[in-house]
């Protein structure tokens, strides 16, 4: 259980929530504009795809209105760190691929990646503020995924972005669950991870 | 034994009178009136290229002992076009809604079968407590990447047709209007407006998904909407209305990240606040007046800089600066 809210305490809780969830509202409508793109520029038909990807974590999620503060927070924190790794890899293997039509994609896929990063440390705040731990990131993911050719690259790239502006949406709804309930918690046992 | 007969417009329908022979002698009637012999091949009753008009009952007779042979009712229809099918999420997350209609009738009954597929998954679609061509279906997962598909069949005794829908969880979120817009002047702001409205009560969670808005608004006299898009509030003061001027007024929503924006909200109609009628003065005199007074110039209402209190009974010129104000407010009127 949260140490009971100082007035501090809930004052960054709600700056926290509201950066956050205005982070969320830029991040989603940038990454629908860069799928957009991405689409276009790796000559994918735009209903390509649609299988899960190996990796991606997904949004998709069942009683989303019965989740605790808690699993909310945690749930967010793993998937945007999966996503933190995943845009990193897309760069390399953009960067990889360099070609002047590419730079522009680049360029939008690494101002994502600022996003997601940005996203992840405010759940990061936010559990800390809530004296939860927070779970390791060292060794504790998935092995990165195999390599691809390049055409399974460009549909693993088109199932992270719309999983993503998915999350967007969801990491969004969640800050404001959070800051409506006005603590972090909620009725969860146990922490996320050792501290 | 009566029956029900359905054939299709323009088809050539052809009646037995029951187990009477073809050489028996019978009487047919349509709506208790005899149909003419020419129609009847033997006892058979011939009826060619039927239309609509020719739907109702038919009876056949036996000659002699006028015994009821035979009976039927007519329908004559159409197999039914491909439905017009329609799903919308009005009150996401809770769920969304189906409706269809034909785009045109075909006289004849008609049953309707939804089926709701998400992934691998069939959702039940409820029926509408009041609308038979709705039904609702309950968000069983939220921010899921995978497709609804929504296939509506409709048969009647002529034939089917279907058509399918396929989409994702938020390309059909679109709320609806606002509600309760209400517009109202400004007290000594003869260019201000206050607007004001509420969340559609349909929207479940404006907390968790809150709604941004577009309100639009021009004067009766012109054909130009102005434009503002509002982040967040259920409240915005227009500020440049020209004075004296009904303003219509509209009101639209959509949630701040999914979906499309609502229908226009109703239309509110407000005009600016202004000033009483004042009697424009001249150099020549100004007369303090106690009762109404005629005068063959009316000032138009516009905001004044000057002081009212120098302008009555002081006896001298009193022409504010916003006589330009006020050719231009005449301007407005001939526009």
């Amino acid at each position: 259980m949260a140490a009971a809210d100082s007035p501090s305490t809930a004052l960054r809780r709600r700056d926290l929530c509201s950066r956050g969830i205005r982070l969320a509202g830029k991040m989603r409508a940038d990454v629908v504009d860069l799928l957009d793109t991405y689409v276009e520029q790796q000559g994918l038909d735009a209903s390509a795809g649609g299988a899960a990807v190996e990796g991606v974590p997904l949004a998709a999620v069942e009683r989303w209105d019965e989740q605790t503060g808690g699993g909310r927070l945690l749930e967010n924190l793993a998937a945007y760190r999966a996503f933190r790794a995943l845009l990193a890899q897309m760069l390399e293997e953009q960067r990889e691929q360099l070609g002047e039509a590419d730079a522009g994609l680049g360029r939008a896929l690494a101002a994502v990646l600022l996003q997601v990063s940005a996203f992840a440390y405010h759940l990061e705040e936010l559990l800390r503020l809530e004296s939860r731990g927070i779970p390791g990131e060292e060794g504790d993911g998935p092995p990165p995924p195999p390599r691809l050719s390049r055409g399974g690259q460009k549909l693993r790239g088109l199932g992270v972005l719309r999983e993503l502006a998915q999350w967007a949406v969801r990491g969004g709804g969640d800050l404001r669950q959070l800051a409506k309930a006005g603590t972090a918690t909620g009725t969860a046992t146990g922490g996320g991870g050792s501290p | 034994d009566s029956h029900i007969q359905y054939e299709r417009v323009g088809a050539d329908v052809t009646m037995k009178c029951g187990s009477m022979d073809w050489d028996a002698a019978v009487t047919w009637t349509a709506n208790g009136t005899d149909i003419d012999e020419s129609h009847l091949n033997g006892s058979y009753l011939i009826l060619k290229n039927v239309d609509l008009s020719q739907s109702g009952q038919y009876s056949c007779y036996e000659g002699s002992s006028w015994h009821l042979k035979y009976q039927t009712s007519l329908r004559v229809g159409t197999p039914p076009k491909e439905p017009v099918l329609m799903c919308r999420s009005n009150n996401y997350p809770k769920g969304f809604y189906c409706s269809w209609h034909l785009p045109t009738p075909t006289y004849i009954p008609n049953t309707f079968n939804i089926s709701v597929i998400h992934g691998t998954k069939d959702m039940v679609c409820e029926k509408d407590a009041v609308l038979k061509n709705r039904c609702h279906i309950r968000y069983l997962q939220l921010f899921s990447t995978v497709k609804y598909k929504v296939t509506l069949t409709v048969t009647n005794a002529l034939g089917k047709n279907f058509t399918t829908l396929t989409f994702d969880e938020f390309a059909i979120v679109k709320p609806d209007p606002p509600e309760s817009v209400v517009a109202k002047p400004v007290p000594n702001n003869p260019r201000r407006l206050e607007v004001s409205w509420q969340n559609p009560s349909s929207w479940p969670d404006p907390e968790s998904f809150p709604l941004k808005f577009f309100l639009r608004y021009r004067p009766l006299i012109l054909d130009q909407w102005q434009h503002v898009e509002l982040s967040d509030g259920t409240s915005h003061t227009i500020t440049d209305a020209y004075a004296g001027k009904e303003y219509i007024i509209q009101v639209a929503a959509k949630d701040n990240d999914i979906g499309t924006w609502s229908d226009w909200s109703v239309a509110v109609h407000a005009t600016p606040w202004t000033e009483e009628p004042k009697h424009l003065t001249t150099e020549a005199q100004i007369t303090e007046t106690t009762s109404a007074s005629t005068s063959s110039f009316m000032a138009p209402p516009t905001t004044k800089i000057c002081d009212k209190g120098a302008v009555v009974g002081s006896g001298a010129v009193a022409v504010c600066w916003t006589a330009g104000l006020v050719v231009a407010a005449y301007s407005v009127l001939f526009i």
